[in-house]
């Protein structure tokens, strides 16, 4: 490689070797330079908090007052907290709950918009955005007097075909299943559409020759579409699983009775929703923190698995 | 030479941007100066903080008063405690009640407003009040500003078609106690074959615990929850109530409870006096049709703020001037007229400006009298770190009671194991 370089540099007259050594060093730095910006801010907003968590979760720490170290108390305490593990299976119940369908419908959904018949195709493409573009805030609140028990659309419906109300919000499925119905609303026009790019550099070619072999829709769907995707479907279930595992703005919202532990018996409390309970409603810092940490470790050791998993699923021979 | 000076230039911005990250939050350099003539104020929002800040202003031209409406009460308080850890605080900032143990825990980060004359003030105040902020070590770290008097808020034109009486002195004869109220409702829901209260957790369990002299801690501090008389009662109350069958099981401020008041689907309401504008924006077309009598056990309160003033603050003076004009008794009187707030100094509890206050939209109601007098009888008891936290396990026992979920037997076994995980006691 050396030599390949060197002839250029042979009709330069011998640079002084202070400056050589200068300009070495400076060219050795700037690419660096050039991309310090964003790990600087990437240290300053996401580093230095991650590590700043591990070190408050090893201590009693009260943001106004006192920081006592109590060592690994806060992750003892937190592996004998019937709280924690019933937060840890309401998360796990809820990213099941909407993640799951939620890819399933953009995939069909992604498919159907692909269809080179479709009428109208920008519409719908830009539609399904619209759920993604709404504050989840305000998403909540309708979705909350929609499965409203007394009052509710839902349970008008239901009450008009003869069933009883259901309690969504106070039961513990109910509450998973509305919280996973408001996640799934929101997400899944995102996710098609991820999708859908990816088909649209599938050749149209490939599609009319299966279609001229003989292969209808769902033939298509399963060998052409679904080998094509694979690298966006773990892509987005790396990423559904991460934000599935810190759903918060839906439990906190929709019972307003019992926010911060999403109602009466935390029957739809998440993890981020105790983090938020014990850091700041009841100022354990500490405690928070460990949840943090607990919660770190879940969504790596997850994502890391998920991504095993979904890597290894080759296509189907055909 | 080019490169080196944008890799210079890189660098610079660079460090210079890690710096301001790093040290921003203890320079705080950014708005006001010392100068004694400005003030920034946290407050927090449907309280019409603007209005009290103007009306200062109009006595005291050459004061700037630069207010932040953070949040509501709960987010204010939450923003206060990043200020305090962070270290970059406001000069003056309102405390809810309900937020106010966890600050008085940790006095010292506050100005300890005995130094700035609330020794002197002190005296004007409910002692009940005055004594929620006082530390341990006897500093004073915030002056109340109003009081969350309590009274029930019926439906008149609902309990005439009960066939129960309508006018408010004879309503507030038919439950001088709990079990009487209990009692009126069973034949309120006979009668319509609907719910009486709004739910049992905050109209019953959150009023008869504070009608007591000692709540979850005992004079000393230490922890008697388990077995308060008042507590135990407060909650037997409670799931009594439940039992009847005559709670609408509508939590507090949720889409469901808002709903049903609409509807009428319960008749009566514990409102403290700062409930009574949310009823009124929640159910406009029902004005004239709700009555207010005074609640079982005769006393209570719900509520009530607190104007503190930061240790770390600029400008300590200008705050303690704006307190000291505002809070006089004569200051809440006025301010009781405005905005309805009611006042948490007894000296102004026979002013003919409170005792003729009435609300068209509660039946013409001497809203003034009834509330202040429900005032008079309460004791100070201790609030200690963990009271919040007692309360609202005690609250969702009852709650999942109500929901059909618990089981009465077990709730209070129930709530006592779930407070002792929380607090690690």
């Amino acid at each position: 490689m050396t030599t390949s370089i060197t002839p250029t540099k042979a009709g330069l007259p011998p640079a002084p070797p202070v400056e050589a050594a200068r300009r070495g060093f400076t060219e050795i730095i700037a690419p660096y330079a050039y991309i310090a910006p964003f790990f600087v801010l990437f240290a300053v907003f996401g580093l230095i908090p991650l590590l700043f968590t591990f070190y408050v979760a090893l201590f009693d720490w009260n943001p106004i007052g006192e920081h006592v170290f109590v060592g690994m108390d806060n992750f003892s305490r937190l592996v004998g907290d019937v709280r924690f593990w019933n937060a840890a299976r309401n998360t796990v119940s809820i990213w099941l709950l909407s993640t799951v369908p939620q890819l399933l419908i953009a995939l069909v959904l992604a498919h159907m918009l692909n269809h080179v018949r479709l009428r109208l195709a920008v519409f719908f493409r830009m539609t399904m955005l619209v759920p993604y573009i709404t504050s989840v805030a305000a998403t909540a609140i309708v979705f909350a007097q929609m499965f409203d028990r007394d009052y509710g659309l839902l349970n008008w419906l239901l009450s008009l075909v003869g069933f009883e109300h259901i309690d969504f919000i106070q039961s513990v499925t109910g509450s998973h299943v509305l919280i996973a119905v408001m996640v799934t609303w929101r997400w899944f026009g995102y996710t098609a559409l991820l999708y859908l790019a990816s088909l649209q550099a599938v050749p149209r070619a490939i599609y009319e020759a299966a279609a001229v072999d003989g292969a209808g829709g769902v033939r298509q769907f399963l060998h052409i579409s679904l080998p094509a995707l694979r690298p966006v479907i773990v892509f987005t279930i790396v990423t559904s699983t991460i934000g599935g595992l810190q759903i918060f703005t839906e439990p906190l919202l929709i019972n307003r009775g019992a926010a911060s532990t999403c109602g009466p018996i935390r029957q739809c409390q998440t993890l981020t929703l105790f983090l938020f309970e014990q850091g700041f409603t009841q100022f354990k810092f500490g405690y928070a923190a460990a949840i943090g940490v607990a919660l770190f470790v879940m969504v790596v050791a997850l994502a890391g698995l998920n991504y095993f998993l979904s890597t290894r699923i080759r296509p189907v021979k055909g | 030479m080019k490169l080196r000076n944008v890799s210079a230039v890189v660098f610079a911005a660079t460090a210079a941007l890690s710096m301001a990250a790093c040290s921003g939050s203890s320079s705080g350099t950014s708005s006001g100066g010392s100068d004694g003539k400005s003030f920034e104020f946290w407050s927090f929002t449907g309280i019409d903080a603007k209005g009290s800040a103007a009306e200062y202003k109009a006595k005291r031209p050459d004061i700037q008063i630069k207010l932040t409406e953070v949040g509501n009460a709960q987010e204010t308080a939450q923003a206060l405690t990043t200020a305090l850890a962070g270290g970059k605080v406001p000069d003056l900032v309102l405390i809810q009640g309900d937020d106010l143990p966890k600050f008085v825990q940790q006095p010292q980060n506050f100005v300890d407003l005995r130094t700035m004359g609330a020794d002197k003030i002190k005296g004007d105040y409910l002692d009940w009040v005055i004594s929620q902020p006082t530390a341990k070590d006897g500093s004073i770290i915030g002056i109340p500003t109003d009081v969350g008097g309590m009274a029930i808020a019926y439906r008149a034109d609902l309990f005439k078609k009960a066939g129960l009486p309508t006018d408010r002195e004879e309503v507030s004869k038919l439950w001088p106690t709990w079990d009487a109220f209990i009692e009126t409702g069973k034949k309120y829901t006979a009668a319509t074959g609907k719910a009486f209260v709004d739910n049992a957790g905050g109209s019953i369990y959150s009023q008869v615990v504070n009608q007591g002299q000692e709540k979850y801690y005992d004079p000393a501090g230490n922890l008697v929850y388990e077995r308060s008389p008042q507590v135990k009662s407060a909650f037997d109350l409670a799931l009594k109530a439940v039992a009847a069958g005559i709670t609408a099981k509508q939590s507090t401020f949720t889409e469901g409870w808002s709903a049903a008041m609409k509807k009428g689907d319960f008749a009566v309401i514990a409102a403290p006096v700062w409930m009574l504008g949310s009823i009124r924006d929640n159910a406009p077309d029902t004005t004239g049709n709700w009555d207010i009598a005074t609640i079982p056990g005769g006393s209570g309160n719900w509520g009530g703020s607190f104007l503190a003033i930061p240790k770390g603050a600029k400008n300590p003076k200008a705050a303690w001037d704006y307190i000291a004009a505002t809070q006089s008794p004569q200051g809440q009187l006025d301010h009781f007229s405005k905005a309805r707030s009611l006042p948490a100094t007894p000296s102004v509890y026979k002013d003919p400006k409170l005792t003729s206050a009435k609300d068209e939209f509660f039946s013409g109601a001497p809203i003034g009298t009834i509330y202040t007098d429900s005032l008079l009888g309460l004791k100070p008891f201790l609030i200690g770190p963990d009271s919040t936290t007692i309360g609202i396990e005690f609250t969702n026992a009852i709650t999942n009671v109500e929901q059909g979920k618990g089981d009465p037997a077990k709730a209070w076994d129930a709530a006592v194991t779930n407070i002792k995980n929380a607090i690690g006691g």
